[in-house]
């Protein structure tokens, strides 16, 4: 570690996992409640324990990303951070907002945290991924301004680098979308409409800008490549994802009330999101192959040609499948959706979070460079159960929605939801197994920074 | 010697690129809250269903049911439940019938409790809903 | 040295050239398919279309094109003036595209027209407005361009932000020259 004021990354990367466990474990819940149906009601009914699940997962992806930027900042831009202390008490705050409101949600019924909190006077509650009560989205807002300012006037005033750069524009993207969570009209396609400028602008948008750059710092660091080189293909990676990820927000307006030339728009662009995935995979594979250094925490570049890879298949291939408008009038709001958002954010935002972990973590805590070889394979254990894991919930999910759209929305006698609900059981009992894989791998995963702290560190092979 | 391949470009690139699909996604946004009139069924937008959609947040519906395919996945879709159950009455009935315990074995539907005024609501919301032009989705009336 | 190179130009601006060129075939494939789909529809509305207009500004991109390729002539013999001159030519040809099309819109929109008319229309408006603001793009890279050659930025030597610009303006023009007979002429 080369600035004492990146060790404010810790707590943040800690609490993320924290969360990262929760959420897993809110997770199997749901996908029990899939079978048995009555498991844990009225208890923690379904739209609870799915509200905890999402908004978990948003929460430690910017714990993560707020972490990542703490740690690589200071680096890039060769200089303490502005505030350490502004960013040790922005993470208590966002930590106990976080805290309140997940046992808002799963002590006091819904209405009443709504009525509790004054949700009458800017009703913001109650969409999907925003249910948050309206002090907790201005919370984040305050939270995300405090870092912003932090993590800018660390960067203006010191050396910039486009990874740097980069990321200073992901997060603003981030803050400033967010805003229209606050904008809810009655007029119900108007509230959509905007609802994806949050959405939609997030993680096909602004969010792969954060996720280029700190791939694009991993990578400087552990292959030792040119930066010249790697940033180069940040920015045309980048700009690929902009040029075709905005206008894709159309593939959100073909059956929400909006004009059907989006089908047409939204078909079209959408359709090349995969390019600046796959430029990706075949950027970090390139850069990894082309390495003039062996970097000793092999797990970190495992991650980072994972995120690579899984981003591609999961965002790239699985997005593609069901983004064209003639298909997704029969996918539309099916578990094949399911089945995508689970691997693309896997793919996408959890394993860049997780690369950024792996890469930093043991500076923060005291190695010049990497792990103990025993810590790094049982962190590769759990990279290859969790993800293998996520395939498997994404293949069984897929079939789940592949049968329930022929069942439902095809053919001569299309059955009722429930009935078809019925029917594919089966592939949400193998994906509830498949999903405590995924469980023993996350615990596989907090277990390696509990082992091998004792012995020396791995060394470079060769 | 000029490279093949310049940052300088890759950068122009990314900032022109942005600036440009940005401009053509403002231009069409525009053209869609214009158009908008026509397509989603303001006309209608009453008090009640202000009201109505309130009651739908509030109670975080769309944790279980979609509504227009957007939402949980576990539950069936409500954009067009007001034709599948029938219109107001039907609606309101099912929503009142929810055991409090909910059904042995069986995804439940909580029992919300709502006066007769809130049950009016949301099935004027649901009514409304189900009228905006969402160019024929979904495909059937299962949803 | 320079001279052989291909292609011409930064190779970071045709990963841009062929992502566009696969949208715009990707609409125009959407088009000629939805076309063949609505054969009397799209037949009658094609009627409503200022054919002269199309083709006078057919006229214009194809000279501006000559222009620029002149432009990048005079730079390799190390004549800045004449580069710089060329290329201002070249926008003014786009600047007359832009108001041509400009009328020709005037004339739709006050006619009621959107993009939600009819599917001819939204294709039409679709596919000339995204075209349109690409020559908008392309002059403002001209105009960049020129006024670093203003500055004496180029040389024989080293003048690959010439040939970039040029490669971005032709991209230009042969869409127009795909799009012209596709919406205008083609019935």
């Amino acid at each position: 570690m080369q600035y004492s004021s990146q060790a404010v990354a810790k707590p943040y990367f800690i609490a993320a996992i924290g969360l990262f466990v929760g959420q897993i474990l809110f997770g199997l819940i749901l996908g029990l409640q899939y079978v048995l149906g009555d498991f844990l009601f009225p208890e923690i009914p379904f739209n609870v324990a799915r509200m905890v699940h999402t908004n978990l997962l948003i929460v430690w992806l910017l714990f993560g990303f707020m972490g990542a930027a703490y740690y690589l900042v200071p680096e890039e831009s060769e200089r303490e951070l502005e505030s350490p202390g502004l960013a040790i008490a922005m993470f208590w705050i966002f930590l106990v907002a976080g805290a309140l409101t997940i046992l808002g949600y799963l002590l006091v019924p819904y209405a009443g945290l709504a009525q509790l909190t004054g949700n009458d006077l800017l009703p913001t509650m109650g969409r999907e991924f925003l249910e948050q009560p309206t002090i907790t989205k201005l919370g984040i807002v305050v939270v995300a301004l405090s870092f912003l300012y932090n993590i800018g006037m660390t960067v203006l005033k010191g050396r910039k680098t486009v990874v740097s750069l980069v990321l200073l524009i992901g997060l603003t993207g981030l803050a400033v979308f967010f805003l229209f969570s606050f904008y809810n009209p009655d007029n119900l396609v108007l509230d959509k409409f905007f609802w994806w400028w949050v959405v939609h602008l997030w993680v096909e948008g602004v969010w792969e800008l954060i996720l280029g750059s700190i791939l694009a710092f991993v990578l400087i660091k552990t292959t030792g490549v040119d930066r010249e080189v790697i940033e180069k293909w940040l920015y045309i990676i980048i700009a690929m994802t902009l040029i075709t990820g905005i206008i894709g927000t159309g593939h959100h307006y073909y059956w929400i009330g909006t004009p059907e030339y989006w089908q047409w728009w939204g078909s079209v662009f959408s359709a090349m999101e995969p390019i600046p995935f796959f430029m990706m995979t075949v950027f970090a594979f390139n850069m990894v192959n082309k390495r003039r250094r062996e970097h000793p925490n092999k797990a970190a570049v495992l991650w980072a040609l994972g995120t690579a890879t899984m981003a591609f298949l999961g965002a790239g291939v699985w997005g593609f499948l069901h983004t064209l408008a003639p298909v997704n009038y029969y996918t539309h709001g099916s578990q094949i959706t399911a089945a995508h958002g689970h691997m693309a954010f896997y793919g996408a935002y959890v394993m860049i979070v997780l690369t950024m972990i792996s890469y930093a973590m043991p500076m923060l805590r005291g190695r010049t460079a990497a792990n103990s070889n025993k810590s790094q394979v049982l962190e590769m254990w759990s990279f290859w159960l969790m993800t293998i894991a996520i395939v498997f919930i994404t293949l069984f999910l897929t079939a789940a929605g592949i049968l329930q759209v022929f069942l439902q929305r095809m053919g001569e006698n299309p059955l009722p939801f429930m009935v078809v609900q019925e029917k594919v059981a089966l592939f949400y009992w193998l994906r509830e197994i498949a999903g405590l894989v995924f469980l023993i791998g996350l615990l596989t995963y907090v277990a390696s920074f509990f082992v091998g702290n004792d012995e020396p560190e791995a060394k470079t092979a060769g | 010697m000029s490279q093949a391949f310049t940052k300088a470009m890759a950068r122009n690139i990314f900032y022109g690129g942005t600036v440009f699909f940005l401009l053509l996604f403002l231009a069409l946004s525009f053209d869609t809250v214009s158009a908008l009139p026509k397509r989603d069924n303001r006309a209608n937008l009453t008090e009640a269903v202000a009201q109505g959609k309130k009651l739908w947040e509030n109670n975080n519906c769309i944790g279980c049911h979609t509504l227009l395919g957007e939402g949980a996945y576990f539950a069936p879709e409500l954009g067009n439940a007001f034709k599948r159950l029938g219109g107001k009455d039907g609606v309101m009935a099912f929503i009142k019938s929810r055991p409090a315990g909910g059904i042995p074995g069986r995804r439940s539907m909580p029992q919300f409790n709502f006066t007769d005024a809130q049950l009016n609501a949301l099935a004027e919301f649901l009514k409304y809903s189900s009228e905006i032009n969402s160019a024929n989705w979904p495909p059937n009336v299962q949803g | 040295m320079q001279k052989n190179k291909y292609p011409p130009g930064d190779l970071a601006i045709w990963i841009f050239i062929l992502a566009e060129l696969l949208v715009f075939a990707a609409f125009f494939g959407a088009y000629a398919f939805t076309r063949l789909k609505n054969v009397e529809l799209f037949n009658y509305y094609q009627m409503t279309l200022d054919r002269n207009a199309a083709l006078l500004n057919t006229l214009a991109l194809i000279t501006s094109s000559y222009f620029v390729v002149r432009a990048v002539a005079d730079i390799r013999e190390d004549d800045s003036k004449g580069c710089k001159r060329w290329l201002w030519a070249a926008i003014a040809m786009g600047a007359f595209f832009i108001v041509i099309k400009g009328g020709e819109y005037a004339h739709h929109f006050s006619a009621g027209v959107t993009l939600s008319s009819n599917t001819f229309y939204m294709f039409y408006l679709s596919l000339t407005f995204f075209h349109f603001m690409h020559v908008i793009l392309g002059m403002v890279i001209l105009a960049a361009v020129a006024l670093k050659v203003g500055r004496g930025g180029y040389s024989a030597d080293e003048h690959t932000g010439v040939e970039t610009g040029a490669s971005y303006w032709h991209m230009v023009d042969l869409v127009w020259l795909i799009l012209f007979p596709l919406i205008y002429v083609m019935r």
